[in-house]
């Protein structure tokens, strides 16, 4: 599976209005505001011009706070990027959301980083590591030349201290779990060790940083990869409190340097001229614009405002590909949508009539007809980026005409020939724009002759309801914190919190254990494939597809890459003159 | 009206607590928390937040725990944004609503009372019909109707302003004419019933048998009469438009109060929709206040007590 390249276009020159200056002054404003009036309300009475003008003078007076500091020089290669949810904070312990990530990993970089071909990960703050034969230890070697943003240089302590604030309870880093193969990680996070000299942590010279693991893990290094693993500067941390991540504070270890952070408006970051591949950054300035709407997001692109944006509105979707093809993009992600049954609830409960509304699917048509932005039909819960090297089978589920009557057949067998005395169900799911529980609704009516209720929620009720069991059959999304399959898969296994269907089976866990258990990675694919497959026959869940990205970028942006994980790289991104 | 004022003032008190305790628990009682996600937090992690936040303590400590603070002027620590408290989250936020609500006042008062008087003096001609349509069609096109079509024709189409953003001067031009085109549409259908009501007054006539000008009749005479239904309609409207916002800084990406209200409600950031409630509510018990002795004083028939 290959990552997401952007296509070098013809239409590059096509010619850009000139962007407002930010640095309006007073007076041509209010100029311009009254020439514009006069023109478009030629006949309006005095009155109203009278009016026009005092507006005016209120708004010249209203912003002049604004316009009095004297900014620096414009830097010439500036990116905007639009930025959908602002960040809880920049902070890689607390960080959550991808959204935050594409900022962070502008400002900081782990020991190493993921590829963008989605492949195996590569050198970042360490520049090579070695495995011991067992398969547990990594010793990582850093970069002599890498500094921190203040000048200090990145040592193997700050790393471990990182990791140390990351798995301290009081931190409640959210992400910690994705350190619990580390060496007594998860009894420290948990409170139920003290001395974290015990965990699997060790910097025997500045340069130099050992990571003991509980067992082996042929994905370990993805892990390493992921948001939580990026490290901070303790000293500044520590002197600065909560306050260390703002604008004139942040020190990173990255590629840029925070300059600005104004919230919901915009992050800025300048290239960091002490960054060890500075040569690689030919962007002086990206800047992440907020935006809450899809709309308006779409707007400013159209206006000049932004260079990439974070999505195409819905309905919208066609026009751009059709009409702006050098503007569209798409990538594939990491994500598969699925329907969960609720397991606990009669006549769900019952394998029959859960394949039943499984195959009675038409994946293909709710793929390309229903959500129409490039989505794979899912036959599997795990999407092809994340699957073994030599596991090339996109179906371990049925699809196609002959499965209906299976699902007929089945749905009898369990007591509803053509539906007949089937309970009225809940399908719910929460607001997104293509109607997926709709279609879905369509097609058991159709083809199976049971009518489900609709419901739509918003996504914290949802998903909280579903965790409580407080449903019938519920339309969500997996989407795993790191590129390994396991990561998808565990949410089945009993007790886990992730475990919407509140399914549980003894085989499904064995299997899991035993992939989790496997010191090698063809090994562990096989196993996790043989889990899917069970998990996929007990039909707990109904994956439809696999979701992607798209979004607006202008023709002169250059070398811009995004992986299957929401993760973007910025090395090498230029803008086309 | 000082004892008006001040006994006011008092019933407030109860007023406010009353909001802030119904809140408190209303928020806590909808289902999903602040670290609700669709990837699920693990069962130990989930007890390391609620600790850091002080969730694990019983629901009536944590409530007094609040209040507490409140009498401090403390409105707590985000959940959302853990490097910024709600106080510096208001202080940041509420300028920018507040220019944008008192902008768009402006244009729809100079904007509204213009066209209504207009329409009134000019009762039954061209001019009026023009007015009122003006006004009617103001009504009927919500904002974000009319806010798209502004950012389509002078940001898009003519490329004058941007489409959205609160950075320069100029970006205030859309949203403020946006929000204020809709309030104006009311002002000049209040004023000007108002108007031709108090046009047809006695005194209006005295006024004019003793020679006073059209100018003076109308400005001096008339309009702080034909004015009283415009302001009985500011009070919500101000708090309408400080609050209600949340529309016009979606539209144009306003760092506003209004989108952080509701986007707290989303988040289930406890502390930011109690301290937005909060300011709310104080908002829209003082503006009430306000409109009250305003009232009083325009209109010598009505007396405090």
């Amino acid at each position: 599976m290959c990552g997401w390249k952007s296509e070098p276009s013809g239409n590059v020159g096509r010619g850009r209005r000139p962007r407002l200056s930010e640095r309006w002054s007073l007076l041509p404003s209010t100029r311009w505001i009254a020439q514009t009036f006069q023109t478009s309300v030629l006949r309006a009475s005095r009155s109203t011009l009278a009016a026009f003008a005092f507006l005016t003078a209120l708004l010249a007076g209203c912003s002049r706070q604004e316009s009095s500091a004297p900014p620096p020089p414009p830097p010439q290669h500036i990116l905007r990027i639009s930025q959908r949810n602002e960040p809880a904070d920049l902070d890689p312990a607390t960080a959550s959301l991808p959204d935050e990530l594409f900022i962070i990993r502008a400002l900081s970089e782990g020991l190493v980083t993921p590829a963008p071909d989605n492949g195996a990960p590569e050198p970042a703050a360490a520049e090579s590591w070695e495995v011991s034969a067992d398969g547990l230890t990594y010793t990582f070697h850093l970069r002599s030349n890498a500094q921190w943003s203040n000048g200090a240089p990145v040592t193997a302590a700050d790393f471990v201290a990182s990791y140390r604030r990351v798995l301290t309870p009081a931190t409640a880093a959210p992400k910690a779990p994705l350190f619990f193969m580390v060496k007594n990680a998860r009894a420290f996070a948990t409170g139920q060790l003290n001395d974290f000299s015990a965990v699997g942590f060790w910097a025997p010279s500045p340069l130099t940083l050992v990571v003991t693991l509980e067992r082996p893990m042929p994905q370990f290094l993805r892990y390493v990869a992921s948001g939580p693993w990026i490290p901070v500067n303790p000293r500044i941390v520590t002197a600065l409190g909560r306050h260390w991540t703002r604008p004139g504070n942040f020190v990173g270890n990255g590629a840029f340097t925070l300059e600005e952070w104004r919230p919901q408006q915009r992050i800025v970051v300048r290239k960091n001229p002490s960054y060890h591949a500075a040569d690689h950054i030919h962007l002086d300035e990206i800047q992440f614009i907020a935006f809450d709407s899809g709309d308006t997001e779409e707007r400013a692109f159209r206006s000049g405002q932004l260079d990439i944006t974070m999505a195409i509105p819905f309905a919208k979707l066609e026009t751009y590909w059709t009409e702006r093809p050098d503007e569209a993009h798409r990538a594939p992600l990491a994500e598969t949508r699925y329907l969960t049954f609720n397991t606990l609830r009669a006549p769900l409960n019952d394998i029959r009539v859960r394949r039943a509304l499984s195959l009675a699917l038409d994946r293909a048509r709710l793929a390309e007809k229903v959500v129409r932005a490039g989505q794979e039909p899912a036959f599997r819960m795990v999407p092809p980026v994340l699957r073994g090297a030599d596991d090339h089978d996109s179906h371990l589920l049925g699809g196609g005409e002959e499965n209906i009557a299976t699902a007929r057949e089945l749905l009898a067998a369990a007591g509803f020939p053509n539906g007949r005395g089937f309970p009225r169900l809940e399908l719910s799911g929460w607001t997104i724009g293509p109607p997926v529980t709709e279609a879905i609704q369509e097609m058991w009516k159709k083809e199976l002759g049971i009518d489900v209720k609709l419901l739509t929620r918003e996504a914290k009720v949802h998903v909280a309801a579903l965790r409580a069991g407080l449903y019938d059959i519920g339309f969500i999304t997996a989407i795993p914190d790191v590129p390994d399959a396991i990561n998808l898969l565990d949410d089945f296994t009993t007790g886990s919190p992730g475990n919407y269907p509140h399914w549980s089976d003894a085989r499904y866990d064995e299997l899991m254990a035993a992939a989790a258990q496997a010191p090698e990675a063809a090994e562990q694919a096989a196993r996790l494939r043989d889990a899917e497959a069970r998990l996929l026959e007990q039909c707990p869940v109904a994956p439809l597809y696999f979701n992607t990205t798209n979004w607006l970028m202008r023709a002169n942006v250059q070398g811009w890459h995004q992986d299957a994980f929401w993760t973007r790289f910025y090395h090498d991104v230029y803008l086309d003159e | 009206m000082l004892r008006f004022i001040a006994r006011r003032l008092l019933e407030t008190i109860p007023v406010l607590l009353i909001i802030i305790t119904a809140t408190f628990f209303m928020i806590r009682f909808v289902p999903g928390g602040p670290f609700t996600a669709e990837k699920a937090v693990t069962p130990e992690i989930l007890r390391n937040l609620e600790a850091h936040y002080g969730l694990n303590k019983p629901l009536y400590r944590q409530y007094l725990d609040y209040l507490g603070s409140l009498l401090h002027g403390d409105l707590g620590p985000s959940f959302k944004y853990p490097n910024r408290t709600v106080n510096e989250i208001i202080g940041d936020k509420l300028p920018v609503s507040l220019e944008l609500g008192f902008i768009s006042l402006a244009v729809a008062l100079v904007l509204g009372l213009t066209l209504g008087v207009l329409a009134a003096i000019k009762r039954n001609t061209w001019i009026d019909y023009v007015c009122s349509s003006a006004a009617m069609i103001g009504i009927c096109v919500p904002t974000f109707v009319l806010g798209p079509l502004l950012v389509l024709t002078f940001a898009i189409h003519f490329g004058w302003v941007n489409a959205s953003g609160w950075y320069t001067p100029i970006d205030r031009v859309l949203p403020c004419l946006t929000l204020g085109c809709v309030y104006a549409a009311y002002v000049a259908r209040l004023t000007r019933g108002g108007m031709l009501e108090v046009l047809n007054q006695d005194y209006i006539r005295t006024a004019r048998a003793k020679g006073a000008s059209e100018t003076r009749v109308i400005f001096r005479h008339a309009l702080r009469g034909g004015l009283l239904p415009v302001v009985s309609f500011l009070g919500p409207a101000i708090a309408g438009i400080l609050t209600g916002s949340f529309v016009i800084e979606t539209i144009f990406q306003i760092p506003g109060l209004g989108r952080e209200f509701v986007n707290s409600a989303f988040n289930r950031d406890y502390t930011l929709v109690l301290g937005t409630v909060i300011l709310y509510a104080t908002l829209i018990i003082g503006l009430n206040l306000v409109v009250d002795v305003v009232q009083v004083w325009l209109n010598p028939k009505l007396k405090f007590e």
